[in-house]
């Protein structure tokens, strides 16, 4: 192998490690453990973020400063669900209806060819829709029933919700009230805002000589939304009651497939209405998604509000009673205990076992995708030269969205499973999004082991600073003892950050050129 | 104006002119190609071979004229639409995937399932060096092999039509000669657009010759007769 | 290539702004009834609560015309450029209010610390590049922001609830002397903005911009771009630091957001909307952002910045060069603008450019 070892890097690392265990001298050995695993946990949420981020920096070249914003919306969207599933059960229908229009987008496109008018008045046409379209939204829209909570209400803000849903009882709500016209009514409206939109979009977007077809193939995704929408519609009571009463174990993950699912959404939605007009300016896509990233934040704020609230641990981590903490991994199980004794120190099974867990299997899997699929090696080679992919017979625009998709899915991942232990605010995406940039300035930009590496590294420094904030830092050879304030905490990954890339401008794994 | 009468033309390039951001780089490029020879396109640096190439596979922002592969309009297409009409762009400085192992850098060519299991023998028997080095990495190849990848990834999938950009840039004349050969093979199954700035590796190969002076095509014929035609490489190509 | 034209005719635009800018408040003052007399002894209400907006955005001009410099003009992207303007503004806070010192030796630690900044960002030059170089700068300017808000220093600082009961020196004291203080921004204002043209029309601006355009060309030319950089480093860091002490010695706390990477934001923003390296486009932009901001707080409150953002959005998205850079390409230009937008939409099929 001619592969070359970066020396620089590796006597950082190794400086690193140094400085932790001449650190850790003054620790007993559970606080080290205690500690440690912290560091894995704030770690692996830290990865969740950065993956996303350099794999998409990696092939599109664009730094997607909205993943934080995604990280938190994907806590938020849990929360919903887990918390409120009637909430969640009225939208859903909705939004699957949305997405109906747009997934007709073969048939507009086929009716946009069959329509005899000349292109410029096609798309005159096509604007008349669009305008349509936002008229009926505005007409509709408002009308259809959704049960929600009130921020001004305390007794039915998101915080009572969360308090109560934490004791194990559900708030009553009351169901939906209809606004002027039938929920079914206000529902199919939803469908024929977004297929007025969709085709007044094909009319704009049309071009000629593409061939169409109305195979039955095609129909299918339009066919599955429509029922499952119409379903979850007809059947919203019984629905909203089963969800209420599910173990919270499973509510807790469907929860996470809802955010994952919005997240991946989200991201898709994004990169081909707007990163893609883009590309050729990329100081304008940072300033996109800088923005973008802003936007979310204040809608998120508006829609659950400033205060912080939890999502309630399932109940496979929260127990405290005969049999805990668990001493063995044995009595996790069987007691589902929220904490287990290692070295005489308790640890929280969720926030310092299963997390760090959950990290390294995405790791594992997205390292899967990336050597082992064939969607990989593309985006492995659409990383060096994307041209050069696509001349090769690939469209790569379409891994391009995939990439974006996936990277936003595996923020909301990570904001919902990091909802339990962290919490839900509104300054929790900048947080991440910052600990996410640290890391993979410290790993290197595009290199998916260096966002492993560097998530570590700013999960570990921030724990352990916490920790000798509470102990002190004997330093060494002398009597004093230096206590850093939780304030100086992110300035020291900060610290790091700015070493780092003054040795190695491109981090410690990244390619050195 | 046509090359010749009597066999059926793959491609025909009509006029076109492209730009590379606001620069206009090919200012007229006609010329055709008859199925299953090579055409050579010759001219000095920087007169816009590359770019011609380019423009087939819309790789750059053509803004005027007309390209037909088999009768078929294919500017305007995407790069990605181009290729699955079946053409095969072997791109200059031997643009293999530095990350991908040699038969990463194969498989990755494939346009279906299965497209590569069927050429391996094929591909093996031109380039046996690659079987030898099948799971090292592009950047671990030598320059010569490189280039033997680059080709043979445009072997993978059914091409009619390869377009190859300097492919005997910084070789040693023997691996040169090994081209060549190479070539000489493909053409038996594809036609061939070749570039290069080694006269001797076009005037052994191409069936056919244009040149291209300013972004214009000036010049088009038999290659048998520009060789002997010293006057006319010396003024063109600067070559004796 | 103005060197034929006055100075007079030169600076035509901004000389107007400037006459109107020190009228406004007597017109204004007439339109409530107060004549210019007790407009003059700042005893109109209204008059005296424009003048304070009028500071603001000069305040906020002066902060988004070095950040254009630095971004617009020479393209490096720093995400911490807000630390100049609040370790400015910091400094000064503490130096008046726990030290007591007079404003001239203030101003002239202030001129100490906007070398030493400048500096620190600078040794970063000539190793990092792109990405990097905003990410090293973003971390510098956080580190500073945690420091502020952190407890140890609440002393100093006040934390987040800010650095509040800075004396004012008496002579501008802007609570008593509204409208000297007006004029002084005004005039700090219009002076950086000359300084800033003549800057960029000199052959030393003429390389920033190349530098901006291809730093690798610029390099084969023979500059030294490293020493560049730190010329416009040095020049912007001092500007937003003029900005710094102004806001402190205007407001009555000095909130910690100031040091927050949502202040570089505003900057950008400000930017964005005038029009990149075009340096009336900062002045512009900041009435724009201020006056937007001031409307939308009036009628929405809280959801105000969500309106922002939406606005920051479509400029990014289809106003690119922001309005003064979109009316300087001018005329027939303009028409081409609308094309752009037109073909975004997919309206007209896209021409090719003219040469």
């Amino acid at each position: 192998m001619k592969k070359k070892i970066n020396i620089t890097g590796i006597l950082l690392i190794a400086a690193f490690i140094v400085f932790l265990v001449l650190a850790g001298r003054g620790m007993e050995p559970r606080d080290l453990l205690i500690t440690t695993l912290r560091g894995f946990s704030v770690g692996s949420v830290t990865f969740l973020v950065a993956a996303g981020f350099s794999l998409i920096f990696g092939l599109l070249d664009v730094l997607n400063l909205a993943q934080g914003t995604l990280y938190m919306i994907g806590a938020y969207i849990g929360w919903t669900v887990f918390v409120r599933p009637d909430t969640f059960i009225d939208i859903t229908p909705l939004i699957l209806f949305l997405m109906a229009g747009f997934a007709l987008g073969f048939l507009w496109d086929y009716l946009a060819d069959k329509i005899t008018l000349d292109a410029r008045k096609k798309k005159i046409l096509g604007w008349v829709f669009v305008v349509l379209s936002v008229v009926l939204a505005v007409l509709i829209l408002p009308r259809y029933p959704i049960a929600m909570w009130e921020l001004d209400n305390y007794a039915q803000s998101p915080i009572s919700f969360s308090y109560m849903a934490d004791q194990g009882i559900r708030l009553p709500v009351s169901p939906a009230e209809t606004k002027g016209i039938p929920a079914m009514v206000a529902l199919y409206g939803s469908f024929l805002i977004s297929a007025v939109l969709a085709f007044g979009l094909a009319l704009i977007r049309y071009k000629e000589n593409r061939q169409h077809s109305l195979h039955w193939k095609k129909w299918r995704v339009f066919g599955i939304l429509i029922i499952l929408g119409t379903l979850i519609m007809a059947f919203n009571t019984p629905l909203t009651e089963w969800l209420m009463n599910m173990n919270t174990n499973l509510l807790f993950v469907i929860a996470a497939i809802i955010a994952v699912l919005s997240g991946i959404g989200l991201g898709a939605l994004m990169e081909t209405t707007m990163i893609q007009p883009l590309y050729s300016r990329p100081v304008y896509q940072l300033m996109l998604t800088l923005g973008l990233g802003t936007i979310g934040m204040q809608l998120v704020k508006a829609i659950w509000g400033m205060p912080e609230f939890v999502i309630p641990k399932p109940e496979m981590f929260r127990g405290s009673g005969p049999g805990c903490p668990a001493t063995t991994v044995k009595d996790v199980f069987t007691h589902h205990c929220s904490t287990i004794m290692i070295l005489g120190g308790r640890v929280r099974v969720y926030d310092e076992i299963v997390l760090p867990i959950v990290g390294v299997i995405i790791l594992v899997l997205v390292w899967l995708l990336l050597k082992k699929t064939r969607i990989g090696m593309i985006i492995r080679a659409g990383v060096q030269d994307s041209n050069m992919v696509e001349a090769l017979g690939i469209n790569v625009r379409r891994v391009f969205t995939l990439v974006f998709a996936l990277g936003a899915g595996l923020a909301a991942l990570g904001g919902v499973l990091s909802a339990p232990s962290y919490g839900l605010s509104v300054s929790m995406g900048e947080k991440f999004l910052l600990n996410a940039l640290i890391a993979l300035a410290i790993g290197g930009l595009t290199s998916y082991p260096g966002a492993a590496l560097g998530s570590l590294m700013v999960g570990l420094i921030q724990q352990f600073m916490i920790k000798y904030g509470q102990i002190g830092i004997p330093i060494p050879f002398t009597d004093i003892i230096f206590k850093p304030t939780p304030a100086i905490i992110p300035a020291s990954t900060m610290l790091l950050m700015v070493i780092v890339l003054l040795i190695l401008p491109n981090g410690l794994l990244g390619r050195q050129d | 104006m046509k090359l010749t009468s009597h066999s059926e033309i793959i491609l025909e390039v009509q006029g076109i002119q492209s730009y590379i951001t606001h620069y206009h780089i090919l200012e007229n490029v006609t010329f055709d190609v008859p199925k299953g020879s090579i055409v050579a396109l010759l001219g000095r640096n920087g007169a816009g071979k590359t770019t011609t190439l380019k423009s087939i596979m819309n790789l750059v922002d053509v803004r005027e004229g007309q390209i037909l592969f088999e009768g078929q309009q294919i500017q305007g297409l995407t790069p990605y639409e181009v290729a699955q009409r079946d053409i095969g762009y072997v791109p200059e400085h031997r643009a293999i995937f530095r990350d991908l192992s040699v038969l990463e850098n194969l498989r990755i060519a494939e346009r279906k399932k299965g497209d590569f299991d069927a050429k391996r023998e094929m591909i093996f028997e031109l380039f046996p060096d690659l079987k030898k080095f099948i799971n090292l990495r592009g950047t671990e190849l030598s320059g010569g092999q490189q280039q033997m990848l680059a080709i043979a990834r445009a072997l993978v999938p059914e091409n009619r039509l390869l377009l190859i950009d300097e492919p005997s840039e910084g070789l040693a004349p023997v691996i040169i000669e090994q081209l060549i050969e190479v070539i000489a093979q493909l053409a038996k199954q594809s036609t061939v657009i070749l570039v290069d700035q080694n006269f001797l590796v076009t005037s052994k190969l191409a069936d056919y010759y244009v040149i291209i002076e300013e972004g214009k095509s000036v010049e088009r014929g038999v290659m048998a007769e520009l060789i002997n035609d010293h006057a006319k490489i010396q003024r063109y190509l600067g070559v004796a | 290539m103005n060197k034929n034209k006055s100075f007079l005719s030169r600076n035509k635009g901004i000389l107007i702004f400037l006459a109107v800018m020190l009228v406004l408040p007597f017109i204004i003052g007439l339109f409530e009834g107060s004549n210019p007399v007790a407009v003059w002894n700042n005893q109109g209400t209204f008059s005296k609560h424009l003048e304070g907006i009028g500071i603001e955005i000069f305040i906020l001009a002066i902060f988004a015309l070095s950040y254009d410099l630095l971004f617009g003009v020479t393209g490096m992207m720093s995400f911490g450029h807000t630390m100049f303007f609040a370790v400015a503004a910091y400094t000064t806070g503490i130096a008046l209010k726990s030290f007591g010192l007079p404003l001239w030796q203030v101003l002239l630690i202030i001129v100490g610390t906007s070398i030493v900044q400048a500096f620190l960002f600078s040794i970063v030059l000539p190793r990092v590049k792109g990405v990097t170089f905003t990410m090293v700068t973003l971390g510098m300017a956080s580190m500073f922001h945690i420091i502020v808000m952190s407890s140890d220093m609440i002393k100093w600082t006040g934390a987040d609830v800010g650095l509040q009961g800075v004396p004012k020196p008496a002579f501008i004291d802007p609570t008593i002397e509204r409208l000297r203080f007006y004029v002084v921004a005004l005039l700090i204002l219009v002076l950086v903005y000359i300084f800033y043209k003549r800057f960029i029309d000199s052959p030393t601006g003429r390389v920033c911009v190349s530098i901006r355009e291809n730093e690798s060309r610029a390099k084969m030319l023979g500059y030294n771009t490293t020493i560049f950089k730190v010329v416009v480093m040095l020049i912007a860091s001092f500007t937003a630091s003029i900005a710094g002490v102004l806001h402190t010695l205007y407001q009555p706390i000095v909130s910690p957001t100031i040091a927050d990477l949502g202040y570089t934001v505003t900057g950008l923003l400000i930017v964005l909307i005038g029009g990149i390296a075009t340096q009336s486009g900062a002045i512009v932009g900041a009435f724009v952002i201020k006056l937007l901001d001031l409307a939308l707080r009036g009628i929405m409150k809280d959801s105000a910045p969500l309106v922002t953002g939406v606005v920051y959005v479509i400029f990014v998205l289809f106003v690119p060069y922001g309005i003064v850079g979109s009316l300087k390409l001018g005329g027939f230009k303009i028409k081409q603008g609308w094309q752009m937008l037109l073909e975004r939409f997919g309206l007209k099929k896209a021409m090719p450019k003219e040469e």
